[in-house]
């Protein structure tokens, strides 16, 4: 149940990402939404997994999850950069994310 | 383009000011204190993805999220930092500034490909 609620998370986290890049755009009451609803209820299916997982860990899985589909989402469908410094780096990022998440 | 990494500035610190009240709160009051300062840095979260790639702002955001959110926790709450947690800090810092770099460089890389483009010179320098 709680890698479930993780995994909702997750995805609410990605249809976030997707609002703050569609609002960052265009100021609509729809992207807007989806920004601020995507990231809400992203929290509250995380905030809901710490009744099953430790905390540590949930927070680490999410947010690397929610961090590469971030970046991938915006490289596939919104055409950013996939330069190899730029690859590189956002991996080192997800890395250090979730290595100090799971040490915390 | 300097804007944008001051907002990127912004949104990490105001990031960090609502973790800490996370961390603090007592008092029914705190929490409205805490979700005014979530929108304030949502929106800093937006102006900075007006002027950089998202996932170079959102990477950069859970990045000095998690730094800031581990360094807190042994400065504030008493948490041990172990040789572990300072290689990761280590390794995300090491990511944050490569994709400054990186950017930066694309950036320059697009400019240069607007001069080199020969529509632009047929447009502006069509005196014949």
């Amino acid at each position: 149940m709680g890698w479930i609620l993780v995994f909702l998370a997750a995805i609410s986290e990605f249809a976030g990402v997707i609002g703050l890049k569609k609002f960052s755009e265009n100021k609509t009451w729809t992207n807007g939404l989806l920004y601020y609803g995507g990231f809400g209820i992203a929290f509250y299916f995380l905030y809901n997994s710490f009744k099953f997982l430790q905390v540590s860990t949930a927070y680490a899985v999410w947010i690397g999850v929610g961090t590469a589909g971030a970046v991938l989402i915006n490289m596939l469908f919104f055409g950013e950069s996939k330069s190899t410094g730029r690859v590189v780096s956002l991996i080192l990022i997800v890395i250090g994310v979730v290595g100090l998440k799971a040490l915390s | 383009m300097s804007k944008a990494w001051l907002y990127v500035a912004l949104t990490s610190f105001f990031e960090l000011v609502w973790i800490f009240g996370f961390n603090t709160a007592t008092q029914w009051w705190h929490w409205i204190v805490i979700i005014g300062f979530i929108f304030v840095d949502f929106h800093f979260l937006t102006k900075a993805c007006e002027g950089l790639p998202t996932g170079t702002v959102y990477a950069i955001f859970a990045g000095i999220g998690t730094v800031g959110t581990s360094l807190m926790d042994v400065m504030f709450f008493g948490e041990h930092i172990s040789i572990g947690k300072i290689f990761f800090i280590f390794i995300l810092v090491i990511g944050v500034a490569g994709l400054k770099v990186a950017d930066g460089l694309d950036e320059k890389k697009a400019l240069k490909g607007v001069e080199d483009d020969g529509v632009d010179s047929s447009i502006f320098g069509g005196n014949k």
